[in-house]
């Protein structure tokens, strides 16, 4: 009897041993994947962070049949080596099949308030390029300025510094990308995606000519957050034929944004305009019609329609938009296609049934300056997550 | 309230060269200096055995003192952002009122905007009773809301638990 009160003790002792240990375990698991967790644990701010993006998207075009696309599911993995030294990346699905890397650069803290970083990183304009997580923006889809003006999401290869002042509210970029490819494979510049075509990616990507890119942010004003991009260079093209007349284009795109919030209801702006030199000889060396200017502008208001005391958001939006990407032609020796002149209205619903995950519908007009184009309407739903 | 009350109303003194790191030490004296106007101040660790909303642990809150008389009190913290933590501090008046909130040290990139001054002026003022609401008594910056969401969330934790002290009698 004796005995096997003992072996009883002792096996009860084992079993609540096991279950601290593997308690513990997931402790540490937790404290490696959230940063919350680490501030509970007392831990200091180091080693590996997870999280990431998705977009699911259903989008029923009136008269055609409609498309179901997990169009962006993105892992984001970083790496704290010190509180001064700290590499980011991002790993993307598109359309579930492409792979990209979406971010992938160093970055070292030289003081509070100047980092200096290389890699993979997104370049600095207008307001989606670099906020492009689906629970910061109303639609199912990004705005169109930002796919056809901007061509998001937008990144290249190179280094810069970054940092902010508490002092002016105010946040500064500066880096030396390389540039759009002339030639992205087969691919070229041209009307009706301007200049998306030519985004390296990163991926073996040619240089022979830096992009200069910066962005100012200001956010002194209660509410209000202001923005000036700019991003000034060349495309690259490859080595035999970058002294051919019309092999690279000259590239200036200046930004301006705004952002706005008070209580319920909130707003944004945004207005891009790029230009391009050279586009007639490297219309004609390529046989294309790359404009050489493309002009893109929205506004969007949104109201939340559930109280302010509810964690959840339902916000009711409308957002007009116009973008051109053949906003001027002469300069470019092409004749101008209105049919991209296009603009749009969208309206919708963003329902945020958590912080960090967002149910929305919308419905869009898309429309062109062809006279007498009827508008076409698109329906969309969709989810998207960020945590 | 004067200086001998504290000291016999807190359960343990620690001093403060023991706790905080030297970067966040430095910080915080310097922010003490431009707000008392002086140099010349102690700080005292006050620690508290219970559970509260926010840690009150040997390096979190301080009383000031300069020669003897009681100037205010200093709250460091740490909280997250979005996949960080950073370093912030809260001054307080000798009546528990909040006179200033900075971020000491900001980890990422992303949400670093609540660092800005004119957004930290929101909390000023506030104390115990205060129970801040996101976009209803805090504005939002745009880019940044998580960390504005944490930082909200940091300062009623404070506040609340300096409340629960203040009913306790442990701040008399």
């Amino acid at each position: 009897m004796k005995i096997a009160i003992i072996t009883l003790l002792f096996l009860a002792s084992t079993l609540s041993y096991a279950q601290t240990v593997s308690q513990d375990t997931t402790a540490t698991k937790n404290q490696q994947m959230n940063a919350a967790q680490n501030i509970l644990n007392g831990t200091n701010s180091k080693g590996i962070t997870i999280g990431g993006y998705a977009q699911v998207d259903y989008n029923q075009p009136e008269g055609d049949n409609g498309k179901l696309d997990v169009h962006r599911l993105v892992l984001l993995l970083g790496y704290k080596f010190s509180d001064k030294v700290q590499f980011v990346t991002e790993i993307e699905y598109e359309h579930v099949k492409e792979v990209f890397i979406e971010q992938a650069f160093l970055n070292y803290a030289v003081t509070d308030n100047f980092n200096v970083r290389g890699g993979l990183m997104l370049v600095p304009m207008g307001i989606v390029n670099e906020y492009h997580e689906p629970t910061t923006f109303n639609g199912v889809e990004r705005p169109n300025v930002d796919k056809s003006i901007v061509p998001t999401t937008w990144r290249e290869i190179g280094i810069g510094v970054t940092g902010k002042f508490d002092e002016a509210s105010l946040r500064y970029q500066a880096y030396i990308f390389s540039g759009f490819a002339s030639v992205n494979g087969t691919k070229v510049l041209g009307g009706s995606n301007g200049l998306r075509n030519g985004r390296q990616k990163g991926a073996e990507s040619t240089v022979n000519k830096p992009n200069l890119s910066t962005k100012l942010d200001y956010y002194g004003i209660p509410g209000l957050r202001i923005g000036a991009s700019g991003y000034f260079g060349r495309t690259q093209a490859e080595d035999d034929v970058d002294s051919i007349e019309g092999a690279d284009v000259g590239v200036t795109m200046i930004g301006f944004d705004g952002r706005y919030n008070n209580k319920r209801f909130t707003a944004r702006t945004q207005y891009i305009h790029a230009l391009i030199t050279d586009a007639d000889k490297y219309n004609m060396l390529y046989e294309t019609n790359l404009g050489s200017e493309l002009k893109g502008w929205y506004a969007e208001a949104a109201y939340n329609l559930l109280p302010l005391s509810h964690e959840q958001r339902l916000d009711a939006f409308i957002r007009f938009e116009q973008y051109d990407t053949h906003a001027a032609t002469q300069d470019a020796g092409i004749s101008r296609n209105l049919e991209y002149n296009r603009d749009e209205w969208i309206f919708g619903l963003s329902y945020h049934v958590a912080p960090g995950a967002v149910v929305k519908a919308d419905y869009q007009f898309l429309n062109n300056a062809i006279p007498n184009n009827e508008s076409k309407g698109q329906l969309n739903f969709g989810f998207g997550v960020w945590f | 309230m004067n200086l001998k009350g504290i000291i016999f109303s807190i359960s343990l003194f620690i001093l403060m060269s023991f706790g905080l790191p030297k970067n966040i030490l430095k910080k915080v004296n310097k922010e003490i200096t431009s707000t008392f106007k002086t140099e010349n101040f102690q700080l005292e660790s006050m620690l508290f055995d219970q559970k509260l909303p926010a840690k009150f642990h040997s390096n979190n809150l301080f009383n000031i003192s300069s020669d003897q008389k009681l100037l205010g009190f200093v709250y460091v913290g740490k909280a997250p952002s979005k996949t960080d933590i950073f370093d912030y501090l809260i001054l307080f008046d000798t009546e528990f009122v909040i006179i200033k909130s900075k971020i000491l040290v900001y980890r990422e990139d992303y949400g670093g905007e609540i660092g800005s001054k004119r957004w930290l002026k929101q909390f000023e003022g506030k104390s115990k009773n205060d129970n801040l609401k996101l976009h209803e008594d805090v504005i939002v910056i745009s880019g940044a809301t998580i960390s504005v969401r944490s930082m909200t969330l940091a300062i009623n934790n404070v506040l609340e638990s300096i409340r629960i002290l203040h009913d306790k009698g442990l701040l008399e």
